[in-house]
């Protein structure tokens, strides 16, 4: 009890002393560097974005500040090798729709004169805005978008930081993989479920070509309209099939429809694989109660990364107070924020503020994993501007909380399988 | 009409001064998203304002053009082929859903322009040559035999004749036999049809003729912003905001789609930007009070307003407010 | 083969009693909307709104401890109360300009209103903690949801409710009489003002059960209403605008369309045998299924 109050206080004292401004060792005049960031401040995605924003924002002061981290860049007042300048984010409203985010690029290179773009989640308004920095010669860094398709455009300016779906596919292949070699488990057939915007069915395409890869059969492929109020024939359409387990892309309505209609019509299977989103809401776990125990879901981020970087919690206090509601740092805003710090460290770097510069120090990027908030192995990235190192974890519901079962050597709790059956 | 003409005059002088003088990327913008809206305000204006028909799925035709541009920019066709490709293909939309829909009346035509645009916005969904929901991206190119081009101006200009054609069009209307029948239609359609209109004829050719110029501004829209999916060129939002540009403005006068498209784009870039950035809405409570006001105290919009203020003044208070088609 | 064709046959029954659930569900949304139609001749484009309101406001009397069937009666009260301001303040407005008025007027509530939504409430997903009604009903082999269940049985007790109400008493004779010709009913005596201004009021109180109690198993959010307003217009135009009964037949065909149509067609285009038949009974029957002209 004493000694996780002292522990409170220190970190307290590390807030307090983070946020307390920049240090005097910076030169008054030094040159201010301004970053643009496009990311949907109003509009559907209004909420999602004023996270990011705020989180963007925390690297910012961070990198500005002097309290140091386990994180690249973090309290060296500014960049050292400018002079100790400043980084300034400039924010422009996309709307989440397309062409407000390409105006909202134009404006940020044209009138803001930043040296790079960071955003800008949605992956359709990323497509618009990554396409005018690299008409303008800009580096756009993406830490958020995961359309596959974004890195296979053949753009010379465009970086990625986060994996994209393909890589959540393979992980859940990866996962039942090393399952059969442990526990020497038997699925063959799988039914993948989605919503029927950008968000299903790329996560639904990926999924389908894992199953290709990996030797799965898949059983049905379910697509529905993301405002149904109804699942009944999705549900008997997944129940005919008898999958194995089953692949679920929802957001919370939707995901309460299908779980509530998989118990009612007794559809058991081994295992749900959640993509996150409505599965990981607080309301849907909330509403939905001891009926979700054993879902699996993909994750890019989870607080059990503190076993790895202490900077995790401390970043999460932060992260909290400064966010409306006091959320929690989630595998969104934990992703924008190391954005800012890649394009910070690949800025610094270079040592300069032409763009071909930092996009050289971008594609000379080598960030060991364990610098990151995030479980990736490094930040580093490949000739279509991927990072190779990227990789997702696998949580399961167990007691009412995801909690990471893979990888193996960063799970902190043992697969529970099959999930339980339904009771009647 | 000779002020209508210098108006429009005006207008395109300026547009073209702005666009080959202004450098800023930001403004042009501005110009070409405001010239863009008022052709598609104009163009629903047509069937919903002239005609009298209220359509909730103009966005469909919109997204002819816009879809036709993606799907011959990436089968290696010229873009400029999207043009006509597009405007036929929304045409014989218009013509194959008008035929059995336009003899609908009040909220049964509004209905079934909802139904008609979710059954497209369906399709578009589950065919892969259409990319489903991912849509199109066009890869970056230049010049004019591209539509594409690195600078704003060139747009800018294109907006500008679109709107210059459109508008010009619109002036031939009101004066045509064909405005002439839609107006009749429009305040008494058994007394038209008694003198022998043929009501189904002369709106389905009203509806080919709006459809075609959305398709036109759609193929601009897909050049311009080198992306199309189904949320940003056939949703019910697109449609929504299309129809709300109309009524802002005045439904059935000339002016009123561009006075609307302007206060659209003020209202969406200006409020937005100023108090929108907190993800709290505020942006909608403004712009749906702005809404209800116009619509319960300013219902002829602001164009409608203005001309039955103008008549006023001239003493011909015999007209009836909202009769304002022959302005 | 004689397995697959039992398989089939419950699959079959399964689905027909899901549609015909979720049609109730329709016909539970889009009642309130009938009468506001067939009295005043209005598209209440908010409509959607209505109920998300009510979502609302049965999720606050949750959080205090007054569970959504005791608050129902509340919930109607309150939403006949805020119809009837609205009424009074903006729809008669509406009413005096042209005809386009009305469908932009409440197409710009809807926007007011799930903004203020957003900016009260924020964007999150809420549902009414421990509602009652999660069990599963058995009948042979076909599975019901109870909460389900619990909504049909309120749509077709308000449904009944509202038909005897405009056939049976002094009111509802006058809202007849309204909309069948406004200018006679002037004649005849009739306060239309004050008619129309109760038709809005009851029909804002239907909405307002529907929303208490399709919180047993739906989460509130600002545009939770609009997934059901569209499916609530197609209903009311096909039952025939204003024919209380012919919308719950419409809302249980578009209940078994819908179901039937996702799992033999496909579960994206479930929708599309909705809007087909819509589009049919609109051109073949214009009056819609039970309406008169």
């Amino acid at each position: 009890m004493h000694v996780r109050r002292l522990g409170a206080l220190i970190v307290t004292a590390l807030v307090a002393a983070a946020v307390s401004g920049p240090a005097a060792t910076r030169a008054a005049d030094a040159p201010e560097i301004v970053i643009g960031s496009v990311l949907p401040l109003t509009g559907a995605l209004a909420q999602t974005g004023a996270g990011l924003r705020t989180a963007q924002q925390l690297a910012a002061d961070l990198v500005n500040g002097h309290v140091s981290y386990p994180l690249p860049m973090v309290g060296k007042t500014g960049l050292p090798h400018l002079g100790h300048a400043r980084i300034r984010l400039v924010f422009a409203d996309s709307q989440g729709k397309p062409d407000q985010a390409r105006a909202a690029a134009e404006q940020l290179i044209t009138q803001e004169h930043a040296v790079a773009l960071i955003g800008t989640y949605a992956s359709s308004t990323t497509a618009t805005a990554s396409q005018v920095a690299e008409r303008a010669g800009i580096p756009f860094l993406n830490p958020d978008s995961s359309a596959p398709g974004l890195t296979a455009r053949g753009l010379k300016w465009f970086f990625r930081t986060t994996p994209h779906d393909g890589t959540f596919a393979e992980n859940f292949y990866q996962f039942l993989g090393d399952l059969k070699k442990s526990k020497n488990i038997a699925v063959k057939r799988v039914a993948v479920v989605g919503e029927d915007g950008l968000f299903g069915t790329g996560a639904g395409d990926a999924e389908e070509a894992g199953a290709k890869k990996y030797g799965y059969d898949v059983a049905t492929r379910v697509s529905y309209p993301a405002t149904t109020t109804e699942v009944n024939a999705e549900v008997q359409r997944v129940k005919t099939s008898s999958p194995d387990v089953i692949f679920q892309a929802s957001y919370v309505p939707d995901a309460l429809l299908f779980m509530r209609g998989y118990k009612q019509q007794g559809v058991n299977v081994k295992a749900i694989f959640a993509q996150d989103a409505g599965f990981v809401d607080p309301n849907f776990l909330k509403a939905i109660g001891a009926d979700a125990e054993g879902v699996f879901t993909r994750e890019v981020f989870s607080m059990d990364i503190k076993y790895r970087n202490q900077a995790v919690p401390l970043i999460d206090q932060l992260f909290r107070q400064r966010s409306d509601g006091a959320k929690p740092l989630d595998g969104n805003t934990a992703r924008d924020f190391m954005g800012v710090l890649v394009l910070a460290d690949a800025i610094d770097r270079a040592g300069s503020t032409k763009p071909d510069a930092i996009r050289d120090a971008l594609m000379k990027t080598n960030i060991p994993g364990k610098l990151t908030l995030m479980p990736w192995s490094r930040i580093h990235f490949d000739a279509t501007g991927q990072n190779d190192g990227g990789a997702g974890i696998i949580e399961q519901l167990q007691d009412g909380k995801y909690e990471t079962v893979w990888p193996f050597d960063v799970a902190v709790r043992p697969v529970v399988w099959p999930m339980p059956a339904w009771k009647h | 009409m000779r002020w209508h003409l210098l108006a429009l005059g005006a207008i395109v002088v300026l547009g073209a001064a702005a666009a080959f003088g202004l450098r800023d990327a930001v403004t042009l913008d501005l110009f070409f998203t405001l010239l863009l809206y008022a052709v598609l305000g104009q163009s629903w204006n047509w069937i919903s304002g002239y005609a009298g028909n209220i359509s909730f799925g103009h966005a469909i035709f919109f997204g002819c053009g816009a879809y036709a541009s993606a799907l011959c920019v990436t089968h290696g066709l010229s873009p400029w082929l999207a043009i006509p490709a597009g405007a036929l293909v929304a045409a014989l939309l218009a013509l194959v859903t008008g035929f059995p829909t336009l003899a609908l009346r009040g909220h049964y035509f509004s209905i079934a322009t909802i139904a008609v645009a979710a059954l497209v916005d369906a399709f578009v969904r589950t065919q892969p040559w259409l990319g489903r929901a991912n849509g199109f991206e066009l890869p970056i190119q230049s010049g004019w035999a591209a539509l594409q081009f690195p600078d704003k101006g060139p747009y800018v200009l294109l907006a500008l004749a679109l709107f210059a054609i459109v508008q010009l069009a619109t002036i031939a209307l009101e004066r045509s036999r064909l405005g002439y029948y839609l107006r009749a239609l429009r305040a008494n359609h058994a007394a038209a049809a008694s003198v022998g209109i043929d009501e189904r004829r002369w709106k389905l050719i009203a509806f080919a003729w709006s459809a075609t110029m959305a398709a036109a501004a759609g193929v601009l829209y897909a050049q311009y912003t080198l992306f199309v999916d189904p949320p940003s060129t056939i949703a019910l939002a697109i449609s929504i905001d299309i129809a709300l540009i109309g009524v802002v403005g005045g439904i059935g006068t000339l002016w009123g789609p561009a006075a609307g498209a302007l206060v659209y784009v003020v209202l969406a870039k200006g409020v937005a930007l100023r108090i929108g950035g907190t993800g709290k809405g505020y942006d909608l409570v403004i712009y749906g009070a702005i809404i209800c006001l116009i619509a319960a105290w300013k219902p002829h919009g602001i164009v409608g307003t203005v001309v039955d203020a103008l008549r006023r003044r001239r003493g011909a208070a015999d007209i009836p407010p909202g009769a304002t088609g022959t302005a | 083969m004689a397995d697959a064709g039992v398989e089939a046959l419950t699959t079959f029954e399964q689905l027909l009693a899901g549609g015909l659930l979720a049609g109730l569900v329709f016909a539970l949304v889009a009642v309130g909307l009938t009468l506001v139609y067939g009295v005043m001749d209005v598209v209440n484009f908010a409509h959607g709104e209505f109920l998300m309101l009510a979502m609302y406001a049965t999720l606050g009397l949750a959080l205090v401890g007054i569970g959504p069937l005791v608050g129902l009666p509340l919930v109607a009260i309150a939403l006949f109360l805020f119809g009837v301001v609205i009424y009074r303040v903006f729809i008669r407005r509406l009413l005096a300009g042209p005809p386009e008025a009305t469908v932009f007027g409440t197409f710009g509530l809807l926007v007011l209103l799930q903004g203020l939504a957003q900016s009260l409430f924020t964007g999150d997903f809420q549902s009414v903690p421990h509602p009652p009604f999660q069990g599963t009903l058995r009948l042979g082999a076909v599975a019901l949801s109870q909460a389900t269940l619990v909504e049909g049985i309120g749509a077709l007790v308000l449904t009944g409710a509202l038909f005897a109400f405009v056939e049976y008493t002094e009111t509802g004779r006058a809202m007849r009489a309204v909309a069948e010709d406004r200018v006679a009913a002037t004649l005849m005596g009739i306060d239309v003002q004050r008619v129309n201004a109760l038709a809005f009021g009851i029909g804002a109180a239907c909405v307002g059960a529907a929303g208490a109690l399709l919180m047993l198993s739906f989460p509130v959010f600002p545009t939770a209403g609009a997934s059901f307003a569209l499916t609530a217009f197609v209903v009311v135009a096909l039952g025939g605008f204003g024919s209380i009964q012919g919308a719950l037949v419409a809302a249980l065909l578009v209940g078994m369309l819908e179901v039937l149509g996702g799992y033999y067609l496909a579960p994206e285009l479930k929708m599309v045998p909705v809007y087909v038949a819509y589009l049919a009974i609109v051109l073949l029957r214009p009056q819609g299924l039970l309406g008169r002209r």
